[in-house]
C-alpha cells in the first residue's frame, strides 16, 4: 500500500472525529429520519407531527427515505467538513507539519492520502446511512419497492454530494493552517447557504442544490433542480482538492 | 576524497523587519559533525530550515550532494533525516507506530520498515514505551522518539535542531555516542545545534557561531574552554558592529 495512505489510514482510525462522526450520521440519520416518520404516521394531528410533516411526502420506505435524504444532506456535510478540518488542520495544530518536509514521500501525497481517506470514510457513513434507513422502515412495516430503490440511490448520491463539498474546507484549513478557521468556514457556508436559499436563488448555489433536488424546499423547487445545478459541487471539490495539493506543495513550514 | 553533502551559499532570509539569516556560507562534509550554536533569536533553526526547503530563501541557494534544495526530489530527500525543535506528535500513535510510520514515509517497503523500527527502537531504549500512545510520554521520550523517527532509514545526512533538549544525562550520552558511530562508520553528516557548548565540544569536530543570522568564525571544540572562546567571539562581533566605519 502506499505509504502515504497507509498513514493516513492509522490516524483515521484512531481518530474520534471519523469513528464518531461515522456513528452519527449512520445511526442518527436514519433514527431521526424514522422517529420523524413515525411520529407523522401515528402521531395524529399533534403540533410536533405537523412540523415532522413538512418534511415527508408519503407514508413509504420512498418517503421515510426522501426524510433521511434531507437530514443526511446537512448532516454530512458538517461531519465531512469537520473531519476535513480536523484532518488537515491538525497538521499546524499538533506541529507536525516540518516532518513532513525533507522526506522521500511528497506533502502533496499526504494531502491526497487525506482526500482519499475522507472519501472512503464518506462512502462507508453515506453507504450505512442508506442500508439503515431502509432497515428501520422495513422494521416498522414499510414495503421495499420499485420507488424505494429510486430514493435510496438519490439518498446516495446526495450523501456523496454533501461530503464532496467538504474539499473546499480542506483547503481553508490548510491555508490559514489550523482546524478552527475550517470550522468556522463550515458555519459560515450553512448560513449562506441558508441565506442564499431564502433570496430563492438555492438551485444555483452548489451547497443547497442537493438538498433542494432531496426535497428539502418542497416537491416543486425539487423539480426544477436541472442536472447541471445538482452536479455543480463537483466542479467545486476538484477545483478545492486541486488548489489544496497545490498550497501543499508551495506552502512552507514556518 | 572527501564529499560535501551540504552546502549553502550566501543564504538568506527575512522575517518582516528580522533579518534571521543574513548571508550565510557552509560546507559539510561526509562523515562529519557540525554544532551551530548561537544565542537564542540567532538564526540557527531558520538555517536549518532553509537548508531543508522547508524556508524559501531570500537570496542565495543551499544544496544536498550538489542538487538545490527547492529541486530535491524523493531520491535527494531519502537520504536525508530530520528533526527540527519539536518531536512530531501524533499523540494517538504508538511509539512503534510513528517510528514505523515515518520509516515508511521514508520509502522503506513494510517489512524493512518494520525491522528498521525495532532496530532503532532498541538503540535508543524505547522498548518499554513502544506500544504506548505517544501523548503518555514524558518530554524526554518524546525527544527519543524524535531522534528515532529522524535516524530510523539509516540517513546519510542528519540536520537535528537541539537533539539534547529534554534528555537525560545518559540519553544525552546514548544520542552522543549514535550519532558518533554513524558518522564515523558510515560516514553520516551531521549538522546539530545546541545551547550546550561541553556537550557540542565532546561531539563535534567543528563548532560554527552563528549571531544576528552570520557566522560569525568557528570555536575549537578541542581548546581549553569553549564558553570562554563563545563570549570572546560574540562580544568582538558586537564591537565591530558597532565600530563607526
Amino acid at each position: 500500500m502506499n505509504a502515504a495512505l497507509e498513514f493516513e489510514l492509522l490516524k483515521a482510525r484512531r481518530a474520534g472525529v471519523f469513528r464518531w462522526g461515522a456513528v452519527v450520521v449512520a445511526v442518527g440519520v436514519p433514527a431521526l429520519s424514522t422517529g420523524f416518520f413515525e411520529l407523522v404516521r401515528l402521531g395524529g394531528n399533534s403540533p410536533s407531527a405537523a412540523k415532522a410533516a413538512t418534511m415527508i411526502t408519503e407514508l413509504t420506505l420512498a418517503g421515510l427515505l426522501g426524510t433521511a435524504g434531507q437530514v443526511l444532506s446537512v448532516a454530512i456535510l458538517m461531519t465531512a467538513g469537520i473531519a476535513a478540518s480536523w484532518s488537515f488542520g491538525r497538521e499546524f495544530v499538533d506541529d507536525a507539519l516540518p516532518a513532513l518536509f525533507a522526506i522521500a514521500t511528497p506533502r502533496s501525497s499526504v494531502a491526497a492520502a487525506k482526500f482519499v481517506v475522507l472519501a472512503g470514510w464518506a462512502l462507508i457513513t453515506v453507504v450505512s446511512t442508506v442500508i439503515l434507513t431502509v432497515t428501520g422502515g422495513l422494521l416498522v412495516g414499510l414495503d421495499m419497492n420499485a420507488a424505494a430503490v429510486q430514493t435510496a440511490s438519490q439518498v446516495a448520491a446526495v450523501g456523496l454530494l454533501g461530503a464532496a463539498l467538504a474539499a473546499p474546507i480542506a483547503l481553508v484549513s490548510s491555508w490559514r493552517r489550523g482546524y478552527l478557521p475550517g470550522i468556522v468556514a463550515l458555519v459560515a457556508v450553512v448560513v449562506v447557504t441558508q441565506l442564499v436559499t431564502a433570496l430563492g436563488a438555492g438551485a444555483w448555489f452548489p451547497y443547497a442544490a442537493p438538498a433542494l433536488w432531496m426535497g428539502m424546499g418542497g416537491a416543486a423547487a425539487a423539480s426544477e433542480v436541472s442536472i447541471i445545478q445538482l452536479l455543480l459541487p463537483l466542479p467545486v471539490a476538484a477545483l478545492a482538492v486541486v488548489a489544496t495539493l497545490s498550497w501543499w506543495r508551495r506552502a512552507e513550514a514556518r | 576524497m572527501s564529499t560535501v553533502t551540504i552546502r549553502a551559499h550566501a543564504i538568506t532570509r527575512r522575517f518582516g523587519d528580522e533579518q534571521a539569516v543574513a548571508g550565510v556560507d557552509l560546507e559539510i562534509q561526509a562523515g562529519e559533525i557540525v554544532a551551530l550554536v548561537g544565542l537564542n533569536g540567532a538564526g540557527k533553526s531558520t538555517l536549518m530550515r532553509l537548508l531543508l526547503a522547508m524556508l524559501r530563501p531570500d537570496g542565495g541557494t543551499a544544496e544536498m550532494w550538489g542538487c538545490p534544495v527547492a529541486d530535491a526530489d524523493r531520491a535527494v530527500w531519502s537520504r536525508v533525516g530530520h528533526l527540527i525543535e519539536t518531536p512530531p506528535r501524533y499523540g494517538e500513535l504508538t511509539v512503534a507506530e510513528s517510528v514505523y510510520s515515518a520509516a515508511r514515509l521514508q520509502g522503506l517497503g513494510q517489512r524493512p520498515a518494520r525491522v528498521a523500527a525495532a532496530a532503532i527502537i532498541t538503540d535508543l531504549e524505547l522498548d518499554h514505551w513502544q506500544h504506548r500512545a505517544t501523548r503518555t510520554l514524558s518530554l524526554g521520550n518524546r525527544q527519543r522518539l524524535g531522534l528515532a523517527m529522524a535516524l530510523v532509514h539509516r540517513p546519510d545526512v542528519l540536520v537535528l535542531d537541539e537533539p539534547g533538549n529534554s534528555l537525560d544525562p545518559l540519553g544525552v550520552v546514548r544520542v552522543r555516542l549514535l550519532l558518533r558511530t554513524r558518522a564515523s562508520d558510515d560516514g553520516v553528516s551531521v549538522l546539530v545545534s545546541s545551547q550546550h557548548l561541553d556537550e557540542v565540544a565532546r561531539m563535534a569536530d567543528r563548532i560554527l557561531l552563528l549571531h544576528h543570522g552570520q557566522i560569525i568564525g568557528g570555536l575549537d571544540p578541542h581548546g581549553a574552554d569553549v564558553e570562554h572562546q563563545f563570549f570572546q567571539r560574540l562580544l568582538e562581533a558586537d564591537r565591530a558592529e558597532r565600530r563607526p566605519r
